[in-house]
């Protein structure tokens, strides 16, 4: 969520004048982020699913496992769509009905991070070419808004499908039919990590809690894959950065994915 | 789909369902009290494979404003089911399933809340449903009432749901995901439990009027064994050792 | 003077019956009295009540309050007061009687995101509170940090005439003003002293069942300021 409750301005001013002196409210060094917990297979009828714990900031994620029709033009290869929502119990602000721009961008920003990474195989996902796939649907329920949904949803995506189980799937009388007992563990190339940082005045920070994300003049998250490569990029929040600033920026989202990756690789299931 | 189920026994001759259960044992159940950091109040409870989620925010200003009564605060419920909480992938948006159980769930709610000390405000009562199996609606329905007790917000009595029904033609107390779809009759009833005041109850099958009394019955002992576990949840946050 | 029966409550307990008086958060089914809140029922004389243990603010005429600007128009200021309702300050509290929209700016004296002390003017339900910060001790707060209690923990917060309140501050030399509602400003010219403040607050409103806490916070802060 880019808006929020209002903060009151005490707050605000104490946050901006810590900063000049390079301290963050909650202690926190600048590129440091807050503790993350993550648990995988909560949601044990889904084919994968975890919740993720980022300081106060929750999200549960489901990953589930279904043949479906290929995209056109995209006949030898399976589907794969990530969404996002945030649950009006997360934050008295809010709204239900159809997602706003923020949602949407959340959403967008968190599938393209694993998208673009090629975290998936999806050229092992075909079960008859041009006519029927696996599909791995991954969706993102944030229940508790303590700010930076970005990295919270995109973890939570990551830990699922690490951990998901694929069925099998025999073609019989040309259409797919699930061979029970049977799985496989998803073709995994890459594990993307995204890490979001905003500017307040000069400082840099990452993984900004409510309360910082409120101050924001700008905000960016970038993706990295295993082999330390930058795969997806969103710049948000109606202010700007310096080029010197977008270079640090990528520099610290390489070094702070790395340690992220850590946590990562030991959740459960690979 | 393509897929063939195996027989399962719904009732053997020793009386053990297809869960291992006996007739008039409930699933597990177990409620938390306070689990979310920003709403008012909220609640997640596992019941049998259900898992829910629920948080209450008021009473709060009413948006928009002419929906805003000026003698007494409304209630708004909703009952939403995560895309992954079933075994086919559900679409995000409300169904009119999910939109049906929110009136229900709000009007089981209704009696006992509260709201003519908070005129022209809303309470609002979010209801996520994480994984479903079967009697879900009186699940989020405990979790509910625990979500609006742990909010503070006046109640006449506690609202505890249970689903009865019939299976093998015997009648049983709450029903699975198998026994609801392989079952005669699927009863979901919500009892205020010390003003003994029924505020939910619906029926899905066909029962003879006898069928139909035990049927109520075997409910509401129900809904009295999850409000013990209602009770003690909120006891177990407000009360530390839960010592008088 | 204990001739007051307490015990543990939820929604829907029978707390006795018998020819009582309801008072607060209780109701009449019969001759049976019933608690409508989770919190501490009392029997008392002739009268029962409980004391919630959560719940928002419910504003009481001449309550000191900590309020957070929300938005105004062009006559009044819209105030958080973890309330049900939002306070409203009307701008000739501020700018007197003669005060002129055209003339007089509201931003001038307090914009959104301001934290004023304030006090209950007039509270009926048919209308939001009225706020009014026309009194010394009264207006914007320039500095200090907020921290948010469940309004049904401050009488534990203030403790009996004062008594946590002034162990808090005394050991941690920071002045703590505390809003019936359930907001309090710690300052404090010592980053250490106003940490252990926050932190002691947070443990009574954690803690607040517990008996004997005044000593233990005692034991906590004394312990820290070696």
């Amino acid at each position: 969520m880019t808006t929020s409750a209002i903060i009151d301005d005490l707050k605000k001013k104490k946050i901006v004048a810590l900063l000049k002196e390079g301290q963050r409210i909650d202690g926190r060094a600048l590129d440091e982020p807050r503790t993350l917990a993550i648990d995988t297979g909560v949601i044990p009828k889904a084919e994968g699913s975890a919740r993720v714990r980022l300081g106060d900031t929750e999200v549960v994620c489901g990953v589930k496992v279904q043949p479906d029709k290929p995209f056109p033009d995209l006949g030898d290869r399976g589907i794969f769509i990530c969404t996002a929502e945030i649950m009006p119990l997360a934050d008295p602000t809010v709204e239900t009905g159809p997602p706003g721009e923020d949602v949407i961008e959340l959403a967008r920003v968190v599938d393209r991070g694993i998208r673009e990474s090629g975290m998936i195989d999806l050229t092992q996902l075909v079960l008859q070419k041009n006519k029927s796939v696996v599909g791995i649907f991954v969706d993102n329920s944030v229940t508790d808004y303590d700010g930076n949904l970005f990295d919270a949803c995109s973890y939570a995506s990551v830990a699922s499908i690490m951990s998901c189980k694929i069925p099998k799937w025999e073609i019989k009388d040309d259409v797919p039919t699930k061979v029970d007992g049977q799985v496989i563990d998803p073709p995994i190339t890459t594990l993307p990590i995204s890490v979001t940082m905003g500017r307040i005045g000069d400082q840099i920070i990452v993984d900004p809690n409510a309360d910082e994300w409120g101050c924001m003049d700008a905000r960016i998250t970038i993706t990295t894959n295993s082999a330390g490569n930058i795969c997806a990029i969103q710049k948000g929040g109606n202010d700007g950065f310096t080029q010197e600033q977008l270079v640090k920026c990528g520099q610290i989202s390489i070094a702070t994915g790395a340690k992220i990756r850590e946590i990562m690789k030991k959740v459960g299931g690979s | 789909m393509g897929v063939k189920k195996t027989d399962i026994v719904l009732l053997d001759d020793k009386g053990i369902r297809c869960d291992g259960r006996t007739i008039d044992q409930p699933r597990r159940i177990m409620i938390k009290a306070g689990v979310l950091k920003n709403a008012n109040g909220s609640a997640y409870i596992e019941f049998g494979e259900n898992k829910i989620l629920a948080g209450v925010f008021g009473p709060r200003d009413v948006h928009p404003k002419h929906l805003a009564n000026t003698d007494k605060g409304i209630l708004r419920c909703r009952y939403h089911m995560q895309p992954y909480s079933v075994s086919e992938r559900k679409n995000p948006a409300p169904s009119r399933r999910e939109i049906e159980i929110s009136k229900v769930i709000k009007e089981a709610l209704e009696p006992a809340v509260m709201l003519e000390n908070f005129p022209r405000t809303v309470v609002d009562v979010f209801i996520e449903i994480l994984q479903a199996d079967g009697g879900s609606r009186c699940a989020a329905l405990d979790a509910a009432a625990v979500a609006l007790a742990d909010a503070g917000i006046p109640m006449r009595d506690m609202v505890s749901a249970c689903a009865a029904g019939k299976v093998a033609d015997t009648i049983v107390l709450d029903i699975n995901n198998e026994e609801d779809q392989e079952g005669q009759a699927d009863m979901p009833v919500a009892l205020m439990p010390n003003l003994g005041k029924i505020t939910l109850i619906q029926l899905d099958g066909v029962l003879t009027p006898q069928e139909y009394e035990k049927c109520v019955n075997t409910a509401v002992n129900g809904c009295k064994l999850v409000y013990e576990v209602q009770k003690n949840a909120l006891r177990d946050k407000f009360f530390g050792d839960g010592t008088q | 003077m204990d001739d007051v029966q307490r015990k543990y409550v939820i929604p829907g307990d029978v707390i006795t019956t018998g020819p009582y008086r309801a008072e607060e958060n209780v109701h009449l089914f019969g001759d049976k009295i019933i608690a409508t809140t989770v919190g501490i029922s009392e029997v008392f004389d002739s009268g029962v009540r409980v004391i919630p243990l959560t719940g928002r603010y419910l504003p009481r005429i001449d309550d000191f309050v900590i309020g957070i600007v929300k938005s105004h128009t062009s006559l009044s200021w819209e105030l958080d007061i973890n309330s049900c309702y939002a306070g409203i300050l009307p701008a000739s509290d501020v700018f007197g009687r003669d005060f002129d929209p055209k003339v007089d700016q509201l931003t001038s004296r307090l914009k959104t995101g301001d934290l004023v002390a304030a006090r209950i003017a007039n509270s009926d339900r048919s209308r939001d509170p009225l706020i009014t910060i026309s009194d010394r001790d009264l207006g914007k707060i320039e500095e200090g940090e907020l921290i948010k209690i469940s309004p049904s923990k401050v009488p534990r917060l203030i403790g009996k005439r004062g008594s946590m309140i002034q162990t808090i501050e005394s050991a941690t030399k920071a002045i703590i003003t505390i809003g019936q509602n359930g907001y309090v400003v710690v300052s404090s010219e010592d980053p250490d002293g106003l940490l252990k403040a926050l932190d002691a607050i947070k443990t009574v409103e954690e803690q607040a069942h517990v008996p004997n806490l005044t000593e233990r916070i005692q034991e906590m802060l004394g312990s820290n300021s070696e």
